[in-house]
């Protein structure tokens, strides 16, 4: 049985932690007191993975079998969370490949011909023909690639419909074939409590006008956080799009939910209690570690990225996307929700390797402030970990590097527009239409594999919030230049960083950690 | 600051972390409660060919040893004569050489008829340890955390069996080198196998390897072990009372070191062995002060 996560305190018994440190690892001792929480050990995966998904195809909530709702004739479009999803990799078979199988059968049994697949990627990079595969599977790969399994275009004007506005105004406008068919069926994989629901189709398959009204700084800042999708205005915003479009379209949602058994094999150790570690466990941190000071940040992205996770499936739910989406929440709640008492003054994290928009890619320095002003800030229900005026370490290199394929707009963010300004809702203001129409950043998303010219802006309103509530930002170890550039301090070991945030919250301010890996959602009362 | 990047740095670092030369701890917030202990056997220490190894081990490993990293001072042996096993030892406690200190300061006959209480859950986690601690001190384990009686069982068989203890009644070390307060567990034992119970008292292991310390310091720092007077349970006295009676002879005998006899048994009412009421550095630097080296009574002129 899975232990339940918890909130350690650092006493002279506990021994160096674990940080991750971008493509390395940092052990630091944290100062007596300070508390670090740690979510619940994996919950055991469910050992017939493919009996829960017939199941939840034949006993949805909220609709009809999948099997009455498909007829001969129809046009039936499956869409599916992209590359960003799950994080790391998932070991093959990857569950989305797998409820796929089970579709697309019971499609065939139901003499469906019209089939497309498009994978929902919205304004993020397409995926290459070998990611495809890898996320469907070779079976459904061979059948549909290319003609019928192709990425979303969000910027092919012929190929999208405008399905008209909600009572706020927002448009939603979003991929033609899929408006255009008789049922869409959706398959995600909700790692965290920001993905799925109503955020597939309305956000997956749409286009820049319509993400523009949730993806900005408003809707940003008033999201506290957008983890937690009640308190989430971004959220709010995409139901009522998503509402909107079910009175077009019918969908039928099928979300899974993964285990927090990121690491497995000699990479174990990463997601273990540290004082739990066996003799084993510490040679492999050494090794690990002597790898990572040592080899060159190719090599090691290239080990990284072939390291693919164990995950066990947690669940299945399929069926209307409201019903569904409130069993996956609880289902993320149970394996990542840690209650933690009252707030601290400095918050530690250390931030990993891969984000959501690095797959197979560099995490260039606005990467590294979204996922940690950005994602590791908000993975909070309630209230965040650190107080208002607090302040946030982070252990990343923050190394001036940049995927040229990947992320073509993000070094003209960089070199351009941080050169002027740091403040979001001036950066929103003043160069995002820009960046948004600018005819090569859209030839290069349409074309090749670049994320869209406006994607930049939204990682860096992803981390307004955080902005806007933390007295300070320190980077541990981080290049000086690079996060001078991005409007944060620098220090070179915890120790200097505690006494920098001295300024800021005194010299005896209450520290709490978070334990990544796993991921953790804090419910901080 | 500390130096990254280099293997032996990093090696260091875990080393340190994780307590390669001592034992794995867990963090006070995350340990559990009391578990069930797992009973290590140790008649196998008692039977002949284990005490035969014993006494090779104590009297040609351990007693040579001893005397090379400290200047050991026994007094008081006197205080054995007329007293026949089995009795209960109880020493103050404030180092790892209090148990090998008090065993060879014994008279031989003493020593192999001694088994000696040692914490279960410390030197008897894991098969080697707990296998070294029973063969060389002939050790038993002793639950700290009480319940069931399980304390006091073992003990009390071995009692039966004619075996002395040797015991630690503060239950741990002390960390700042004064005497803490008495558990009940060895009161009880002599109260209900009515036993004589000796004081030991131990000086100057504070100073030479105090907790923490994984070795006695350098330069052979002078130590001594006084027995003090048996006591015996008097009618009617209950346990409790017993095991107040118990610390005051254990201060009595460390004051006489300290002092004079005379000196000791005129101020016993006063309990000089728990330190002075200060706060706690100057406790602990008052009993880390350095021990005089005795002089010899008659110097040679």
């Amino acid at each position: 049985m899975a232990r339940p996560g918890f909130v350690l305190e650092v006493d002279e018994r506990t021994p160096p932690l674990l940080f991750h440190y971008g493509e390395g690892f940092r052990l630091e001792k944290l100062p007596l007191g300070s508390r670090v929480v740690y979510p619940s050990e994996p919950l055991p995966g469910v050992r017939d993975v493919d009996a829960l998904i017939a199941h939840a195809l034949e006993h949805p909530e909220n609709c009809e079998p999948l099997s009455a709702l498909l007829k001969p004739g129809m046009k039936l479009t499956i869409a599916f969370d992209d590359i960003s999803l799950p994080l790391p990799q998932m070991k093959t078979p990857d569950i989305r490949g797998r409820v796929m199988e089970h579709v697309l059968e019971a499609a065939a049994r139901a003499g469906v011909d019209d089939v497309k697949i498009i994978a929902a990627l919205s304004l993020h990079r397409r995926m290459t023909p070998a990611e495809l595969k890898r996320a469907v599977g070779e079976r459904v790969y061979r059948s549909f690639y290319p003609e019928s399994l192709y990425n979303h275009d969000a910027e092919d004007r012929a190929n999208l419909t405008f399905i008209g506005e909600t009572e706020q105004g927002e448009e939603v406008e979003i991929n033609k074939r899929a408006a255009e068919s008789d049922l869409i069926v959706y398959v995600n994989i909700n790692l965290v409590a920001m993905d799925g629901g109503h955020k597939s189709v309305p956000v997956g398959l749409a286009s820049y006008r319509s993400v523009r009204h949730h993806h900005n700084v408003h809707t940003m800042m008033h999201s506290q956080s957008y983890m937690d999708p009640p308190s989430s205005a971004l959220h709010h915003s995409t139901v009522r799009m998503g509402k909107l479009l079910a009175e077009h379209v019918k969908i039928f949602t099928i979300e899974t939910t993964l285990n927090n058994d990121a690491f497995g094999g000699p990479a174990g150790f990463l997601q273990k209690r540290e004082w739990e570690w066996s003799v084993r466990d510490q040679a492999s941190y050494l090794a690990t570690k002597r790898f990572t000071d040592r080899a060159p940040a190719h090599v090691k992205r290239k080990v990284f990225g072939k390291m693919y996770s164990p995950y066990g499936v947690t669940g299945v739910h399929a069926g209307e996307t409201g019903a569904v989406h409130e069993k996956t929440l609880a289902n993320v709640h149970r394996q990542q929700l840690v209650e933690v008492d009252g707030q601290a003054d400095v918050l530690v994290a250390g931030l990993p390797y891969v984000g959501p928009y690095n797959v197979n890619s560099i995490m260039n320095p606005i990467l590294v402030v979204c996922e940690g002003l950005g994602y590791f800030f908000n993975m909070y229900k309630g209230k965040p970990l650190v107080r208002p005026g607090g302040v946030m370490i982070m252990f990343h290199p923050v190394a001036n590097e940049f995927h040229q394929i990947h992320h073509p707009s993000y070094v003209d963010f960089f070199e351009e527009v941080l050169a002027e300004t740091t403040d979001p809702s001036a950066i929103e203001s003043k160069f995002e239409q820009q960046f948004a129409t600018d005819p090569w950043y859209i030839h290069l998303y349409r074309n090749s594999y670049a994320y869209h010219g406006v994607h930049p802006f939204y990682m860096w309103y992803w981390a307004a919030h955080a902005m806007d509530y933390l007295g300070d930002v320190i980077f541990v170890g981080a290049d000086r230049t690079t996060v001078s550039r991005l409007g944060f301090r620098t220090a070179t070991t915890l120790g200097d960083a505690l006494d920098m945030a001295a300024e800021t919250v005194g010299s005896s301010p209450r520290v709490t950690a978070m334990k990544c890996p796993p991921l953790l959602l804090s419910d901080v009362r | 600051m500390k130096k990254r990047g280099s293997l032996l740095a990093d090696a260091k670092e875990v080393a340190r972390g994780w307590r390669w030369s001592h034992r794995p701890l867990v963090p006070k917030s995350v340990e559990l409660p009391d578990v069930e202990p797992h009973d290590f056997p140790t008649a196998w220490a008692r039977t002949s060919v284990g005490r035969a190894a014993r006494t090779a081990l104590q009297a040609y490993a351990l007693k040579p040893l001893i005397d090379y990293e400290v200047k050991p001072r026994v007094e008081g042996l006197d205080v054995l004569q007329g007293l026949r096993a089995p009795v209960i030892f109880i020493a103050n406690h404030s180092s790892h050489l209090d148990a090998p200190l008090v065993l060879t300061s014994l008279p031989p006959a003493w020593r192999d008829q001694t088994a000696t209480g040692a914490a279960a859950d410390y030197f008897f986690d894991v098969w080697w340890r707990a296998a070294a601690t029973a063969l060389v001190f002939n050790a038993f384990p002793v639950e700290r955390s009480g319940g069931k009686g399980r304390a006091t069982h073992l003990a009390g068989e071995m009692l039966n069996d004619g075996w002395n203890l040797l015991v630690f009644p503060e239950g741990t070390r002390s960390k700042d080198g004064w005497v803490r307060a008495f558990r009940m567990g060895a009161a009880r034992l002599a109260v209900e196998h009515a036993v004589p119970v000796v004081p030991v008292a131990l000086r100057g292991t504070y100073q030479a390897m105090p907790r923490g310390a994984g070795w006695p310091a350098k330069g052979r720092r002078p130590v001594t072990v006084r027995f003090g007077r048996a006591l015996r349970r008097r009618d009617g006295e209950a346990a409790h009372e017993f095991n107040q009676r118990m610390r005051a002879g254990l201060a009595i005998t460390l004051s006489e070191d300290r002092t004079t006899w005379w000196d000791a048994i005129r101020n016993g009412k006063q309990d000089a062995a728990s330190g002075p009421d200060v706060a706690r550095w100057r406790r602990v630097w008052e009993a880390s002060a350095p021990m005089p080296v005795a002089r010899k009574a008659f110097p040679q002129r």
